[in-house]
């Protein structure tokens, strides 16, 4: 039995969802990140716009789809105008292969974790686009960090995926979780290292303290997206989160057993990690000083791609001896 | 080799440390407060604008006399049989005004003193400049109406 049309149908639904999704969510991580740091410093954070500040950010965003679009008269207006785009687009796509219930995917691709991974590595390009077609050092500056940032984490973050694929022997979102089913992967020494190799190169996958090279206030005005302002800006602030939660989810999917837990709705328990993990990053964020852009190329090649490999050594080995 | 190990572990320490004392203070209760809506309460020596008992002041004028900006002017008459000094007019300048409290210190009865106003800001300048200290809603306007919402 087939109808194209109703899976057609099925399909703009459930991409209306994950587009619904990808704006709420960001929106309330923007929030949770203000009063998280709030809390850090022992401020209040926004508590004016609605019941503790909730609505503060539905505020902004009407605040920046108001705004003026203002381009730079030197800009290489058609790079510069795309850019938003090849950043915000690869992250709403990455959402396809996010499991977050045993039912509620949207496509359960047989190379689930090689899709999300390839695709978001696309907002590179948006960065660099935005950093070239700004026309100002401050930007070009910063696209070729991000650039640079990228490309090195990628590489102990792939590897520390690999762990993950040789434990479960499968790509798909849905088969990691239920591989994991029989008992989380975390609990084996391997996987922890695993684990940490890639919270740390994830973290500077998305640009975050103490990986903000990209972004660094005092030294690049604001990085890449300086230029920017109204709407434009606003899809690179929404991707940023939205990116956030794409490594939050892939860690809680790999390493934390997804949607397994103790009860129905499973899909809470992938919130529940999920947002477990994103909240662990903000402390983070709020913790740690910037580190230098030499120290932190040296640390993805001399340090985090060593342990990567030398773990995939190990687990090899594990998995030949327990046969 | 073995130092760079070190090295790493270290840094991990210090950044579990660092984590600790963030995590700590949010745990805390936050320092600021949510200023229009709540309003902090002054110091017990807060000096703010200068203020007047007229029951208590004999008119001695030792205050006037003691300001270091002459902020402050007072008008008396004496009852020629009892020699007691009646209070005419007492005007303040709240422009000329050092907050200083010296008018609060040397006034024998305890007549004058500076009370806990901080949100002193005025419409038009002549208004801070002739402030009568005998009347009695001299300082009414500086507390704003109740705003929306506002907590005790």
């Amino acid at each position: 039995m087939n109808y194209p049309l109703i899976d057609l149908v099925f399909l703009v639904v459930k991409g209306v969802y994950i587009l619904a999704f990808f704006a709420v969510n960001a929106m309330f991580l923007i929030w949770l990140e203000r009063k998280v740091s709030a809390k850090v410093q022992n401020r209040l954070g926004p508590m004016v716009v609605g019941p503790h500040g909730s609505l503060q950010l539905i505020a902004d965003t009407v605040k920046l789809l108001l705004k003026e679009n203002i381009v730079p008269s030197s800009a290489d207006r058609f790079v510069w105008w795309l850019a938003p785009f090849f950043v915000a687009v690869p992250t709403i796509a990455a959402f396809l292969c996010v499991p977050f219930s045993n039912v509620w995917i949207v496509r359960d691709l047989n190379v689930g974790v090689l899709f999300i991974c390839s695709i978001t590595s696309v907002c590179v390009l948006g960065v660099f686009m935005a950093g070239w077609g700004s026309n100002n050092k401050y930007s070009l500056l910063g696209g070729m960090r991000a650039a640079a940032q990228i490309i090195s984490y990628e590489v102990p973050l792939l590897l520390s995926v690999l762990v993950i694929i040789m434990e479960a022997g499968t790509l798909s979102m849905q088969g990691i979780v239920h591989a994991q089913e029989a008992g989380l992967f975390l609990l084996k020494p391997n996987v922890m290292v695993a684990f940490l190799v890639y919270l740390i190169s994830a973290t500077a996958e998305v640009n975050r303290v103490p990986f903000d090279i990209p972004e660094a206030e005092s030294e690049l005005v604001s990085g890449y997206h300086t230029e920017y302002s109204g709407m434009k800006f606003a899809m690179f602030f929404l991707a940023e989160y939205a990116n956030l939660f794409i490594i939050s989810a892939v860690a809680a999917t790999l390493f934390l057993g997804g949607w397994i837990g103790f009860f129905r709705p499973s899909a809470v328990w992938f919130l529940l990690k999920v947002y477990g993990i994103i909240s662990f990053l903000m402390w983070v964020r709020w913790t740690l000083p910037r580190v230098r852009m030499d120290q932190m190329m040296a640390f993805a090649w001399k340090i985090l791609t060593p342990i990567a490999l030398v773990n995939i050594l190990v687990t090899g080995l594990l998995l030949v001896l327990k046969g | 080799m073995l130092s760079k190990i070190n090295d790493i572990v270290a840094g991990f320490i210090s950044i579990l440390k660092g984590l600790a004392v963030t995590g700590k203070n949010m745990l805390k209760k936050p320092v600021t407060i949510q200023y229009p809506f709540e309003k902090p309460v002054m110091t017990e020596k807060f000096r703010g604008l200068v203020d007047l008992y007229p029951e208590k002041c004999i008119a001695c004028s030792q205050c006037v006399k003691i300001c270091p900006t002459a902020a402050l002017d007072l008008t008396a008459t004496t009852n020629p049989e009892t020699k007691k000094r009646f209070l005419g007019a007492f005007s303040y300048n709240g422009e000329l005004c050092c907050f200083c409290g010296l008018c609060q210190e040397v006034c024998p009865t305890a007549a004058m003193y500076l009370n806990k106003c901080y949100e002193v800001a005025y419409y038009k300048h002549g208004d801070l400049t002739k402030i009568d200290l005998l009347k009695a809603d001299k300082y009414q306007h500086l507390t704003p109406p109740k705003v929306k919402g506002l907590k005790k």
